[in-house]
């Protein structure tokens, strides 16, 4: 039984609109960030869900964890629907940058007791203290971090610090998004082996976001790739990596500069992203994809394709 | 003879906190044609060494200290006096950074940027500068360059825009390009765009570049040679395959094992612990000792040389006095 599911999720942002804008009587230009994403999430798994900037994962996550509502379809933690963050504190989230997700001017240690009262808020002083010593410890932090400020920590310790505080609330399900881009490689090494222990150790479920196929292929279970708002594949990681379903995913993999240059199939893409003000009807890849034809210009739905989802009408590709 | 001869080049930062020695006793050749990387983490002083070659330290309070920088054809750019290097800047040496909107002037279409920078250097007319800058954006394959010539900045995605900037390194067909991380801030596909087009550049004209990066990826993608820095030294240089595919220093081997891969899924990735040293105070010897798994008391009790082990293969050179494989 999944234990997240997005159901239909749609999200559209709506630009500001500028004196002229309105003297003109322009319409407000609305941007779907989200379009009808349809993903369910797996008790104890790690799903990933990868693409480039611009295409949607990140309004994903948020829309996943409440941070903000759906234009269309709705949220379901275990079945019911949910009406902004769960107040129960059952999802929590870590971001990208421990720079500006962390207060600056409290202590790690009052951080990490806020996050436990916030929903336990009957929690004695000193077992908030045993919980926070505790957390600390989880993430690998000496104890004495709890006095410091944000400032005091490397970029590391300042993302397991914020790591320690989502699990304060003892959640059910992370949501990770990009939780290491910010981080050198030595120091990602320990933060992606903290995210593979809590998934086995504390069977916590992880949804990680990320721009960089080699994370995804090292920690996730599944893999969502995203293009432009729209899923367009969705696979076991193993799967995913040999046998891309869809011309993008392949591509995006082919894109990946690799330590071992033999293993590589080159899979040129030209062109970038287009307009997301102005998308075409038909598949919004077309445009960049190599194996475009005239069907393409049609409407694509996701459709199961061996074990897998895949939003193309010639997939499996060769 | 080689294009660019760095000799033992020290470069400080002066900051409230000390001196930082940003770059200290660093060595290494270019040779015209060759796609050199220097790779490292964050603070290893990658930066900071090619900033010294066109002493380009923007608002920073840095001197280079110590040591020389041959450009064939020009001399020692350490003693150039900053009049003179101005014309090294962009006819002989070209710099692309990492973010391109920084790189370019916001209030200025690109077409007048890029023909600025032709007409600065040669008698060209305004329109002959208009037509070059046509050339170069048709060169570095942005689509419709007409259209393109006339939008500023921030009417452009991050892998036009940097096109552009590589098209105005191009202009004045330098021999020699230093590229610092000049792909980080774009996606994946975009990387793989710009750095082909670096190399069908290098296959056809012969422009020797130096890529810095902290992505080993991307050297095995496009690099000759490379060289490893870390707290502000060489550590490991070679060719790309000898320093990857047969890495020697403690570090280099760290920083391989660390990368995660759909290989090693599921298997846990071994982290390098503790941080890594201040370049205001750093420890005595070996750098990487204090978080070298290897280390004896005499990597801590002076510096290694950066020299070829017993049975390397020419070229392959570490500083690690430990046995290879220890």
């Amino acid at each position: 039984m999944s234990i997240l599911e997005a159901r239909s999720v749609s999200r559209s942002f709506v630009s500001r609109r500028g004196l002229l804008d309105l003297v003109m009587r322009r319409p407000p230009l609305a941007l779907k960030a989200v379009r009808g994403v349809d993903l369910s999430v797996q008790r104890g798994e790690t799903l990933g869900i990868v693409g480039e900037s611009g295409c949607g994962k990140s309004t994903l996550a948020r829309l996943m964890v409440g941070l903000y509502p759906c234009t269309e379809g709705d949220v379901a933690l275990k079945g019911a629907s949910m009406q902004g963050p769960d107040p129960e504190g059952r999802i929590q989230m870590v971001f990208q940058d421990p720079y500006s997700s962390l207060n600056p001017r409290m202590t790690i240690g009052a951080l990490l007791s806020e996050a436990i009262t916030r929903y336990r808020p009957k929690t004695t002083r000193a077992d908030c203290a045993r919980e926070v010593a505790a957390g600390l410890q989880k993430v690998g932090l000496p104890a004495d971090v709890a006095e410091k400020y944000p400032y005091a920590l490397s970029g590391g310790q300042r993302q397991r610090a914020s790591i320690a505080r989502a699990l304060c609330p003892r959640p059910e399900i992370l949501v990770a998004d990009e939780p290491v881009s910010a981080l050198d490689a030595s120091v990602q090494a320990n933060i992606i082996n903290l995210f593979e222990q809590l998934k086995k150790n504390d069977g916590i479920t992880i949804v990680f976001i990320s721009h960089d196929m080699q994370v995804i292929a090292h920690l996730c279970d599944r893999v969502a790739v995203m293009y432009l708002g729209e899923v367009v594949e969705l696979q076991e990681t193993a799967s995913l990596f040999e046998a891309p379903l869809h011309p993008y995913t392949k591509g995006l993999i082919a894109a990946v500069p690799r330590i071992d240059r033999t293993q590589r199939e080159r899979m040129p893409m030209d062109g970038e992203m287009p307009d997301p003000f102005n998308l075409p009807d038909g598949c919004r890849f077309a445009g960049r994809c190599p194996l475009a034809e005239e069907k393409c210009n049609q409407p694509q739905v996701l459709r199961a394709v061996r074990g897998g989802m895949v939003r193309c009408w010639k997939a499996p590709i060769e | 003879m080689p294009l660019l001869s760095v000799q033992s080049l020290k470069t400080e930062f002066h900051g409230r906190r000390g001196i930082a020695r940003a770059v200290d006793d660093v060595s290494f050749d270019i040779e015209p044609g060759e796609i050199f990387g220097i790779v490292g983490e964050s603070g290893c002083g990658k930066s900071a060494t090619c900033r010294s070659i066109l002493k380009l330290f923007g608002g920073a309070d840095a001197r280079i200290a110590g040591g020389s920088i041959t450009l064939d054809g020009v001399g020692d750019l350490v003693a150039l006096p900053e009049k003179r290097m101005g014309d090294v800047r962009g006819s002989k040496v070209s710099f692309i950074f990492q973010d391109p909107l920084t790189a370019l002037n916001p209030t200025m279409r690109v077409g007048r940027q890029i023909a600025e920078i032709v007409m600065r250097h040669s008698k060209a007319s305004r329109k002959e500068a208009g037509q070059r800058a046509l050339e170069l954006l048709r060169d570095v394959k942005v689509t419709s360059p007409e259209r393109r010539l006339m939008a500023y900045p921030h009417e452009l995605s991050g892998g036009l825009r940097q096109r552009v900037v590589i098209a105005m390194a191009l202009a004045l067909q330098p021999p020699l390009i230093i590229a610092d991380e000049p792909t980080t801030a774009l996606d994946v596909t975009v990387q793989d765009q710009i750095l082909r087009l670096l190399l069908e550049r290098r296959d056809r004209t012969g422009t020797a570049i130096i890529l810095v990066t902290h992505d080993l990826g991307v050297v095995a993608e496009v690099c000759d040679r490379v060289a490893v820095m870390y707290g502000g030294q060489i550590v490991e240089t070679g060719s790309t395959d000898q320093v990857l595919q047969g890495a020697a220093h403690p570090y280099t081997r760290a920083l391989l094992a660390a990368l995660p891969s759909a290989a090693m899924r599921g298997r846990s990735l071994t982290p390098i612990e503790g941080i890594p040293p201040s370049l205001i105070a750093p420890p005595p010897g070996c750098r990487f000792a204090p978080r070298c798994a290897h280390a004896h008391d005499a990597c801590r009790a002076a510096r290694p040389a950066l020299a070829p082990r017993e049975g390397s293969t020419p070229g392959h050179l570490d500083a690690c006095i430990l046995e290879r494989g220890t």
